[in-house]
């Protein structure tokens, strides 16, 4: 490894806003991920729910779970951009 | 009231103000005529100092690690133990582990079971504290060590950075002990030149019991069996006590750290209580034990001694055995009976007979940990917010376990159609106000020592206290016109404030239904639905509204009324979902913020209340 990167590596390590970042992506990715786990259990469901009030229900139910998941992606794109436009920010 | 009586409150106060002068006394006298004896009590005091230091060092570290790991030993008995073992040990200070044991019982986070589990545990642990000092305190140079560590110790309190400054407080903590230990040591070492205290030996029962009482007497003292133990260790090396004496000492001076416990609990919430009445049994029974079997412990330490190669004249170190071994045998004993001792103890010390208005969670001994002090406070909002929903029920002429049963909510609302005489202010003065500044108080006194991020927390915590609040006096603006229009012979009328009752009653059972999923991370995000169904309510109201004055189906005063009473009603779901939200959250800081982070907001709430309409056939 040249004194570069590994002066890189420093520089990231040292930053708390990045290093920040990283940590909100991690819990991120666990609520995506329970989000995505919810949202088939609740299909699963739909698909075998006769009652038509109880499958309205789940229907909005799916719908809210599935915005959130995409938001949570969004977000999580977001985040992934800032921490590499902060990286080449550093090699300038 | 006789004035002779004093609540126990008072009795700590009484007993230090008796106390303290008298220790002045002694010691102003003792330090008069022995020079030696000042050095051993200045080897005491530094040792002290230390222990403060530590324990002020751990609890830099205790924001997270510690209370992470604590609320993992509450599923098993063994786990608890070894918490208490392997924590004690680390920090040394069974009575840092008492406080947190004693902080998390008061903020319900771990049943009492587990905290006697640790309470054992800790007992066991201060064992080590005593082979650590005999085999090594007292075998090489101690201050040798403890020089560079407070020189280094105290630079890094001097930074800035909170883990910095508490291995700062760690380092200069143990440099402390060791000087403190030292000092004891070379006091006791000069102090055998001039006079033999072992003249004042006594032997037998008389001695055992006699000596009992003295490590007893001198643990209250000092606050500390640790130190009673150090000083005794030192005091048998120097040939200042015999070896059955210094027995009987270490027998006192676990019981005398039950009686520190006592204190201290005395003005702590029920568990608190218990949990030191757990302490008192479990150091009482062993206490007991060993003084009846103190001959039989004796031959067993020699056998056990010889066992591990300790010479049968290493005093210190067969003291350090007869500790473990006193101790492990009340573990023993007592542990098949842990369970039994649980219910008696929640038999005999009851909680203080309480209102709905006082605090259940909130207690100055979680200030110590603030992660611990703001769970406190958010199952002190829930308790909060358990009073006033139950008003919020008696506002809408319902009632609040009939909600939240599982019974349709239209037919709860259709069998409640006579307004209840219900005072909403007389239950928010009694049930209410009260316990909102309460929590407010301690939020505004355990933010001296947090951080940035845990003083936010708390903040939202008092946002939702404010939202409840906001939302029980929204309520009583909505239950004037409701009682009026609710044995109205208009029946379109009573139909609209009907519809009110049951949004808000359907608000009220989603929100506990969310609070019972608890653990599950994306819980308080099902929220959202409430606010889709706010919105969906609120876009309808404006229709039926024009329906309803346009085909003269109610009168001008009624609309306008109705028109008030939804935003109220509005307002109340708007500040009750918010309080969920900050509320109902829980697990990690860091989770419940990206939790917080993917809730949808107004143009994203519209564009899902807009594909559903869209998708009605």
């Amino acid at each position: 490894m040249n004194i570069q990167k590994l002066l890189e590596k420093t520089k990231a390590f040292l930053d708390t806003a990045e290093r920040k970042r990283k940590e909100k992506r991690k819990y991120l990715k666990h609520v995506i991920k329970k989000l995505k786990k919810h949202e088939k259990k609740l299909i699963a469901r739909l698909e075998s729910e006769a009652d038509k009030a109880t499958r309205d229900k789940l229907e909005k139910e799916i719908n809210l779970a599935h915005a959130h998941r995409k938001k949570g992606l969004k977000v999580l794109k977001g985040l992934k951009k800032a921490n590499k436009s902060s990286q080449g920010g550093s090699g300038v | 009231m006789a004035p002779f009586l004093t609540s126990h409150a008072d009795i700590p106060s009484m007993i230090k103000k008796i106390i303290l002068p008298t220790i002045f006394a002694i010691l102003t006298y003792g330090f008069w005529i022995s020079p030696d004896f000042k050095e051993i009590a200045a080897g005491v005091a530094i040792f002290l100092f230390g222990m403060l230091a530590l324990e002020e060092g751990f609890k830099a570290f205790t924001g997270g690690v510690l209370e992470r790991l604590l609320r993992r030993t509450t599923d098993k008995l063994w786990k608890s133990l070894s918490f208490g073992i392997v924590s004690t040990t680390l920090m040394q200070s069974s009575s840092l582990v008492s406080v947190i044991t004693i902080s998390f019982l008061s903020a319900g986070l771990i049943p009492l079971a587990a905290g006697v589990g640790i309470i054992f545990g800790a007992n066991l642990g201060t064992t080590i504290g005593a082979w650590l000092v005999a085999g090594f305190g007292l075998k090489v140079k101690i201050s040798a060590y403890a020089m560079p560590m407070l020189v280094f110790g105290v630079i890094l309190i001097f930074q800035k950075s909170k883990g910095l400054k508490g291995c700062g407080y760690i380092l200069s903590g143990l440099g402390f002990l060791f000087l403190g230990i030292h000092h004891m040591k070379e006091g006791f070492e000069s102090f055998k030149e001039t006079i033999d205290l072992t003249a004042y030996a006594v032997e037998g029962y008389p001695g055992v019991f006699l000596f009992a009482l003295i490590g007893l007497a001198a643990t209250v003292v000092m606050q500390s069996s640790h130190a009673t133990l150090v000083l005794i260790i030192t005091a048998l090396a120097a040939r200042q006590i015999t070896y059955e004496n210094a027995l009987a000492l270490a027998i006192g001076a676990n019981i005398g750290t039950t009686i520190t416990a006592i204190i201290g609990s005395l003005g702590s919430n029920v568990e608190g209580r218990r949990l030191a009445g757990a302490h008192l049994i479990f150091n009482l029974a062993t206490a007991i034990v060993a003084i009846a079997m103190i001959y039989q412990l004796t031959h067993a330490v020699d056998v056990v001694s010889a066992w591990f190669g300790i010479g049968s004249e290493d005093y210190t170190l067969k003291l350090a055995v007869f500790h473990t071994i006193f101790n492990l045998l009340g573990v023993l004993l007592m542990l098949p009976f842990i369970n039994m001792m649980v219910r008696f103890l929640q038999r005999t010390i009851k909680p203080r007979t309480r209102t709905g208005s006082q605090p259940r969670h909130l207690h100055s001994a979680t200030f110590e940990l603030p992660d611990t002090a703001i769970e406190a406070v958010r199952k002190e909002t829930l308790h909060l917010y358990d009073n006033a929903s139950a008003i919020i029920a008696g506002g809408l002429s319902l009632d609040l376990a009939e909600i939240l049963s599982g019974r349709p909510i239209d037919e709860i609302i259709t069998n409640s159609r006579k307004p209840k005489d219900f005072d909403i202010d007389e239950n928010y003065d009694r049930s209410v106000k009260e316990l909102f500044g309460e929590i407010v108080q301690f939020i505004s006194r355990a933010q001296a020592t947090m951080s940035p991020e845990q003083s936010e927390e708390l903040f939202m915590l008092r946002a939702a206290g404010r939202d409840i609040v906001e939302a029980i006096k929204d309520t009583k603006h909505l239950q004037k016109n409701l009682s009026q229009y609710l044995g109205s012979d208009n029946e379109e009328i009573r139909k609209e404030y009907d519809q009110i009752r049951s949004s808000l009653a359907s608000v009220l059972r989603e929100l506990d239904a969310v609070r019972q999923r608890g653990d599950d991370s994306t819980a308080v995000l099902s929220l959202d639905s409430l606010k889709v169904a706010m919105r969906k309510y609120d876009q309808g109201l404006d229709y039926r509204l024009n329906t309803l004055i346009r085909e003269d189906l109610i009168s001008a005063p009624m609309s306008i009324s109705l028109m008030n009473d939804n935003g109220y009603a509005y307002d109340v779901t708007q500040n009750l979902i918010q309080m969920g939200e900050a509320l109902f959250s829980t697990g990690e800081r860091r989770l419940r913020e990206a939790e917080r982070s993917i809730s949808l907001d107004k143009g994203e709430l519209d564009e899902i209340l807009q594909n559903s309409e869209n998708s009605k056939p």
